[in-house]
């Protein structure tokens, strides 16, 4: 996407847009003033977007904030001030989040100009997540209006429509996608572009302060009994809720009631079948449009409900059904029954047209027989293939020297060794070869699990996390077991960067070595954990000179003997940047094999596992188009068999 | 079943192969000739050479982001391994296009499969394969996407010069130059064969 063209293409003009771009250009025809967020797939495109563009369009704040809940805690002030903001995260970010959104959403700002708009990605399939989680049931638990667009350009239309409704109803909406939306990229036409309305009153009245109980009643009684109840009619009126093929005749007297993404899945799947029946489609999923819903009912015998992972719609059409005393029979999950041969659609995982094509079929009966359409795959013989590292990656080495470390710990020491691993690329030191895995929560959960464990265990406990995790949600752990003097060594991978998701920075990141850096202050990590009482050793790659490696070892098992002898707490502070960060900015060093001196060994190519050095025709070759010159197959080569290529 | 109007490709690869700016560029260039395009990317986690599979769908109106099983025009495979893993969308007459690279990519921990396993399963599944070979391209691998690029025109209803508009947006300088070229390789590629 030409990010130009984003910002400035003027009304009617038609690019071919992500989701998330599209979600962007929506809020900026709506006057954004704030964007917080924290990146986590598939919502990080909305502000890396941001990021680049808020100072040329006038935007008035975007950060990359710690964590979602503190991020949500800014635009919500801002929302209360007076400000159009918008909050991104993925779904298991809203978990983070909603502490204070419940708060949040109790308030009632004074300003005309406050709307504040949630944009909540959920990852159906956890595609790029640790867990599948459907975020919907929140709005219940929130009692906040919300909106599910189903491909990119609903992502333009309903971000703006989602603004329009908290500005009228001051009330938070969420916008809610799934990976399908967020990454899926369209035709998508543009409306205008709007500046903010924002002015300088800031009324901090009862109305937007909930610290008292008196007031939080009040305050709660009007967002249900007043905001929540004019959300209700205007989800009723809504034109974002939609009937298609009503007028065609149907002779199954069956009808659909789906949303999002699902609805293309349905039209798919009549298509295929060659025939038409009428799709109730939900844009506003909360409040759910009651009256909408009963009148669909009455006019069939069977109605099937098309929603992917858990399910929300269907839980409330039958307790519809049930009020409105219809009798019509609404299939989908079944969700009361726990039961996987009862339910025609899955509770789990991603929805697609053929396995929503195989439920219309049997709700349908006999006329539509399964045919060979509908088979499995073939199976075939494939390859297996682990995601990982990348070529030079800093947590590799990491890996490596840890698993040569344990190795003697094991021997030495007579202990075994366990594994808490956090959300971060060093997760895939999971895989094979290196296989560290134990036991993985959430975000910041692996010092809390390590000292879970510890506590009654003789065995050596490590903590694996990255230094945007721990940022993010791993300070509270640390400080816990620093005073609870826990057992256990942790292990704070710092490249640098929020790395998975794209190398976003975070506060410690370098400010020099980003755009927006010249407005921030660096927190310096170091500092950090000693003011927070831990003992914590620094090693640096960059300062270290050819025995880096070596040095990593020696460091690790000193560390972990001390763990295991002392029964206290060590941190070591790994400080190796980001492979893909650095060759943004010096030209790699490569590495070439010297054959006369290397004998096979393996030690690069299988443990190691480089994925740049490849056995190949009996020659260990180094892939110049992949290596990035980390050059730690130079330091760790017996033979002294790998040196760098000469210019 | 109806007549479908819509065109629909499955590409697959190996994260970092550069499987999603290639989507964008034929997207980008089906959608100024006036189609409805859809493409479903598969971002986030630095899954490098972990199998990623993507769809670019066009037509007269949006349709779904994902294809119904056995209804591929096309499938793509920028790595040879990895057709292997989505024949569940080839039709059942056989009539999918398969556009296979003669790119592998081994592992450390398996035997890569064999080409004459390729050669006995693969006309199960189609009737027109065809391999592309990487000979052309020696300095970048990325630039075999550019190849293919070249070699599909003649299936689509998009011109050298529509694609070509579509690449200028996308990169610049001497990449640029490095692809137009391969493009053109990739279009002549395809005019040989026939």
């Amino acid at each position: 996407m030409n990010i130009h063209k984003l910002m400035n293409d003027t009304s009617g003009k038609v690019n071919f847009l992500l989701g998330n771009e599209a979600i962007v250009r929506g809020a900026l025809e709506s006057g954004v003033d704030v964007y917080t967020f924290y990146p986590g797939t598939p919502s990080s495109e909305i502000g890396e977007i941001f990021m680049r563009i808020h100072n040329d369009i006038g935007v008035k704040w975007v950060e990359s904030s710690v964590n979602e809940k503190v991020a949500i805690e800014i635009a919500g002030a801002a929302y209360a001030r007076g400000a159009t903001a918008m909050v991104g995260m993925k779904n298991v970010g809203l978990n983070v989040a909603s502490d204070p959104l419940f708060a949040i959403a109790t308030t009632r700002p004074k300003n005309f100009n406050s709307a504040l708009v949630v944009i909540v990605a959920d990852d159906p399939q956890a595609h790029s997540s640790a867990v599948e989680m459907d975020s919907r049931y929140y709005l219940k638990l929130l009692k906040i209006p919300a909106l599910e667009p189903s491909d990119p350009q609903e992502c333009l239309d309903f971000t703006k429509k989602a603004f329009e409704i908290s500005r009228e109803l001051k009330l938070p909406v969420i916008v809610r996608t799934v990976t399908m939306v967020s990454h899926a990229r369209s035709n998508v036409v543009f409306g205008d572009l709007k500046s903010s309305d924002i002015s300088n009153e800031f009324d901090l009245s009862k109305e937007v302060n909930v610290a008292s109980r008196l007031y939080f009643l009040e305050l709660k009684d009007d967002q249900i009994y007043a905001r929540m109840n004019r959300a209700l009619h205007i989800s009723e009126e809504s034109s974002l809720n939609k009937i298609v093929n009503l007028e065609d005749e149907n002779k199954y007297r069956l009808g659909i009631i789906t949303s999002g993404v699902s609805y293309h899945y349905a039209l798919e799947a009549l298509d295929h079948l060659g025939i038409s029946i009428p799709i109730l489609k939900l844009g506003f999923i909360n409040p759910f449009p009651v009256k909408v819903v009963t009148e669909f009912l009455k006019k069939f015998d069977k109605v099937l409900v098309i929603e992917e992972m858990d399910a929300f719609l269907e839980d409330q059409i039958l307790a519809v059904a049930k009020i409105a005393d219809i009798n019509t029979q609404i299939y989908g999950k079944f969700p009361f029954s726990y039961s996987k041969e009862q339910s025609l659609l899955p509770l789990v995982g991603e929805l697609n047209p053929t396995i929503v094509t195989l439920a219309l079929k049997k709700v349908l009966g006999n006329e539509f027989t399964l045919n060979q359409n509908d088979r499995n795959p073939i199976k075939l013989e494939t390859m297996k293939r682990f995601p990982i590292m990348c070529s030079g990656c800093p947590h590799r080495t990491t890996g490596y020297a840890l698993k040569e470390v344990i190795n003697k710990i094991k021997s030495l020491k007579g202990v075994d060794t366990y594994f808490y691993q956090d959300i971060g690329c060093y997760t895939m030191l999971s895989y094979p070869p290196l296989g560290f895995a134990n036991v993985k929560y959430c975000m910041g959960s692996s010092i809390a699990t390590a000292q879970g464990v510890a506590h009654t265990s003789n065995d050596l406990n490590i903590a694996i996390i990255g230094d945007g995790t721990f940022f993010h949600a791993g300070i509270p752990a640390l400080i816990n077991a620093v005073h609870h003097k826990a057992p256990i060594l942790v292990l704070i991978l710092d490249n640098g960067w929020i790395g998975m998701t794209g190398q976003q920075p975070h506060p410690g990141s370098n400010i020099m070595h980003y755009q927006e850096g010249i407005y921030k202050k660096n927190i310096d990590l170091e500092s950090l954990l000693i003011g927070m009482g831990a003992n914590v050793t620094l090693i640096d790659h960059s300062s270290e000179s050819d025995s880096y490696f070596k040095h990593l070892k020696k460091l690790i098992q000193s560390k972990c003997f001390e763990v295991i002898d002392n029964q206290s707490l060590r941190v070591i502070l790994i400080r190796d940047e980001c492979i893909q960060k650095i060759v943004k900015r010096r030209t790699p060093i490569l590495r070439q094999v010297n054959f006369e001196l290397c004998n096979k060994c393996g030690l690069c190519y299988n443990q190691f596992s480089c994925p740049s050095i490849n056995l190949i025709d009996n020659f260990v070759i180094i892939d110049s188009n992949s290596c990035l010159g980390c050059g730690i197959c130079e330091e760790i080569c017996p033979n002294d068999a790998i040196n760098k290529v000469s210019k | 079943m109806m007549e479908s109007s819509n065109y629909t490709i499955v590409v697959t690869g190996l994260g970092g192969q550069g499987i999603i700016r290639f989507i964008q560029v034929l997207g980008n260039a089906l959608m100024n000739k006036g189609y409805s395009v859809i493409t479903s990317e598969t971002h986030g986690l630095s899954q490098r050479e972990g199998k990623v599979k993507c769809f670019l769908r066009y037509g007269k109106k949006l349709i779904a982001p994902i294809p119904m099983n056995c209804s591929a025009d096309m499938i793509i495979a920028l790595e040879k391994s990895c057709i292997l893993d989505v024949l569940n969308f080839a039709k059942l007459d056989k009539s999918t296009d398969l556009i296979i690279s003669e790119f592998k990519k081994t592992t450390k921990n398996q035997e890569y499969i064999t080409d004459d396993y390729f050669k006995q399963n693969l006309p199960n599944f189609s009737k027109n394969i065809h391999y592309i070979t990487i000979t052309k391209i020696k300095n970048d691998i990325r630039l075999l996407n550019t190849l293919i690029l070249g070699f599909i025109i003649s299936f689509l209803p998009l011109s050298y010069q529509e694609l070509q508009k579509s690449l200028n947006n996308y990169f610049s300088g001497e990449i640029l130059e490095a692809n137009l070229k391969i493009l053109q390789i990739g279009s002549i590629l395809r005019r040989k064969k026939d």
